[in-house]
């Protein structure tokens, strides 16, 4: 169809217009730093598998000994059902590393790309990205 | 990528759509429609998951837009920075409100689980299954558990109705498209960065299954003169996939605490 061919080049346009960071049900963007990636290992205290986003808090121990948390935002559980994620696939009192985005602010909140048991294992069907729904 | 770069290669797409547009509002764009008459409508029934890597929008959909519509590169996951609109021209009213938006009161407990209207979620990364008869068509949203109803038996919009997210929808088949026309829609977002519709806004939607390569794709045209002083206009893409199933959102409100005091 030779009008596709003018909407091809119509796209082209667009997709420059699109690219850029993902923003689902609320601003990735806004609220996570794309280019400060953040990996902690500790043993899960909560998991909370609810839409619009799941979370995860791990109390990490510092190198002198003290404790904090950490609190992990998930991709929309709809989504994490379909990428092998379930209400149990962690549980509290779990070793886990984690690994994702941090908050803007500096505080110790991030955006999931994986979580990995004590052996090493993802959980789930492959990491997240900053473009998932 | 550096706001400015994109910025730069959205005002180039803009000028292109509206360039496109503008011909095809002159008539110098003029393509045939691809469905003839037939003697039973397409079946859309079924599970279709959104599309990322859009193909290309089907020119004579686009060539049917009304003029003075700005077709905006917002679908799926990717949305507007703060500021920026895809081309859509504000009212003041509605460009001061936009201005003043602050995202964070979006993550209050009240409004964290408040469905955004059909005008925004339709584009979003998120399945739907069509339920089809001839006289009724349920669309069924995994994005807050939303349900539409599109009329096919040719009655018309009421003129009372209540606003809701999903409005109230009737539609018709043109050849193979399937032709939605929306009202009754609560205000809620356009963009989620701020640029919010009223209940005044209308939405005509083409849906076609492209028969080059199954998927479902839709021209999602919106007119609300309270808001923007143009139109505006998505293209989108979804691919059937057979044996899933939406899934309950139920979303909690309780995710909002996270974001208390932050």
């Amino acid at each position: 169809m030779a009008g596709r061919i003018i909407a091809a080049a119509l796209l082209v346009g667009l997709c420059g217009a699109a690219s850029g960071p993902s923003l689902a049900h609320h601003s990735f963007a806004v609220y996570f730093s794309p280019e400060r990636e953040v990996t902690v290992a500790g043993t899960i205290s909560a998991f909370r598998f609810t839409n619009p986003h799941g979370l995860v808090v791990v109390e990490v121990t510092e190198a002198d000994g003290t404790v904090h948390s950490w609190r992990a935002e998930t991709n929309a559980p709809v989504v994490l059902q379909r990428r092998g994620w379930t209400r149990t696939s962690l549980r509290a009192g779990q070793q886990v590393t984690l690994s994702g985005w941090q908050a803007r602010d500096g505080s110790r909140y991030m955006r999931l790309r994986e979580a990995r048991d004590a052996q090493g294992r993802q959980v789930g069907a492959g990491a997240f990205g900053q473009n998932d729904g | 990528m550096h706001r400015g770069g994109r910025s730069a290669r959205a005002r180039s797409g803009r000028t292109m759509v509206r360039r496109l547009l503008a011909l095809a509002g002159s008539g110098a764009l003029l393509l045939a429609s691809p469905a003839a008459a037939q003697d039973s409508p397409p079946d859309f029934s079924g599970f279709w998951g959104p599309v990322f890597n859009l193909g290309e929008p089907a020119a004579d959909m686009v060539a049917r837009l009304p003029e003075n519509t700005v077709v905006i590169a917002d679908t799926g996951v990717a949305e507007f920075p703060r500021g920026e609109y895809g081309g859509l021209i504000l009212t003041p009213e509605a460009l001061a409100h936009a201005e003043q938006w602050r995202p964070e009161s979006e993550l209050a407990i009240d409004r964290v689980c408040l469905p955004q209207s059909i005008v925004y979620a339709l584009q979003g990364p998120f399945p739907f299954e069509i339920h089809q008869t001839p006289t009724l068509i349920v669309i069924r949203y995994e994005y807050f558990d939303q349900v539409r109803l599109v009329h096919m038996d040719g009655r018309e919009h009421p003129a009372e109705a209540p606003d809701t997210k999903m409005g109230y929808s009737t539609g018709r088949w043109d050849g193979s498209d399937l032709v939605i026309e929306t009202s009754h829609i609560a205000a809620s977002t356009i963009t989620n960065n701020g640029l919010d519709h009223s209940n005044r806004i209308r939405t005509t939607e083409r849906y076609r299954i492209d028969p080059a390569d199954g998927r479902l794709v839709a021209t999602q045209w919106f007119s609300d003169s309270a808001t923007i002083t143009n139109n505006g206009a998505r293209w989108i893409e979804w691919e059937r996939r057979p044996g899933q199933y939406v899934y309950p959102y139920e979303c909690d409100p309780s995710f909002a605490l996270e974001y208390e005091g932050r």
